[in-house]
């Protein structure tokens, strides 16, 4: 469904607005702030996944279970589901319009949020409650 | 909110392939694998912190031909991601954006992806 012809006219108008310019510069900003924050969230990563590749639990409790590795993880996650979910709806912007847009939009909320809480959930767990 | 639709032009179509083109398709569907593949990681997190029984389900489905192989394209996804968006971060500079230098650029990305991943890899998985 879309909201607005699109004519050679409107594509040739430089003053032609797609988007709320207000909220596009701040996810702009966000997209590059959170992506350069995921460059310390991959090294964490990498670190953790090399020490607890097929590991079992007590493995899993005495690594993410530190604090300063665990809480910082789960910060990190947090981090990079909000880039997830800007990032997608750069996505979604340009194959999805009106009503449909809305609803796919809603949908990467709710799985970014899920992603989110279940990662953080289970960081908490293993630090704080083993 | 509703958002006004954005122009399509029907470039695949219509101009020749080129590498720039293909590194902002790959920068895209990278970051959609990136979005879903984060479900490997909680999983594996989940599956840690409610306890041995699942983990053990967990490392034997990753620990598999099948999905060490998942794991081998979603590394090197992130990294082809990553390498993607540190691009981004020079053509913020106004660096980078002349004809030559953004080929150049669009080559680094993926042969840098490429190998930075088997380096990882051989570093981490097949040597240690």
């Amino acid at each position: 469904m879309r909201e607005q012809v699109i004519t050679r006219d409107v594509v040739a108008n430089p003053k032609s607005v797609y988007g709320d310019k207000k909220a596009s510069t701040r996810q702009f900003i966000t997209q590059r702030v959170s992506g350069a924050i995921n460059i310390a969230f991959l090294l964490l990563l990498l670190f953790v996944v090399v020490r607890l590749a097929g590991q079992d639990r007590p493995d899993m409790v005495a690594v993410i279970g530190n604090g300063w590795i665990g809480l910082p993880l789960a910060v990190l996650l947090v981090i990079v589901t909000i880039h997830m979910r800007n990032g997608l709806r750069d996505t979604l912007e340009d194959y999805f319009h009106g009503r449909t847009y809305s609803l796919y939009m809603m949908l990467n909320t709710m799985f970014c949020i899920a992603i989110a809480a279940v990662g953080v959930i289970s960081i908490l767990k293993l630090v704080f409650w083993g | 909110m509703t958002v006004r639709s954005r122009p399509l032009s029907p470039h695949l179509q219509v101009y020749r392939w080129t590498i720039t083109m293909t590194m902002s398709i790959l920068h895209r569907a990278t970051g959609i694998a990136n979005y879903f593949g984060t479900v490997l990681l909680v999983a594996w997190l989940a599956a840690a912190a409610w306890g041995q029984q699942p983990l053990n389900l967990v490392n034997d489905i990753y620990g598999s031909w099948f999905g060490q192989l998942v794991l081998f394209g979603f590394t090197w996804s992130l990294i082809h991601h990553m390498l993607g968006g540190l691009r981004h971060f020079v053509w913020d500079f106004i660096i980078g954006m002349e004809a030559g230098q953004r080929e150049m650029l669009a080559w680094a990305n993926v042969i840098a992806s490429v190998v930075l991943t088997l380096v990882v890899w051989t570093l981490f998985v097949w040597m240690a």
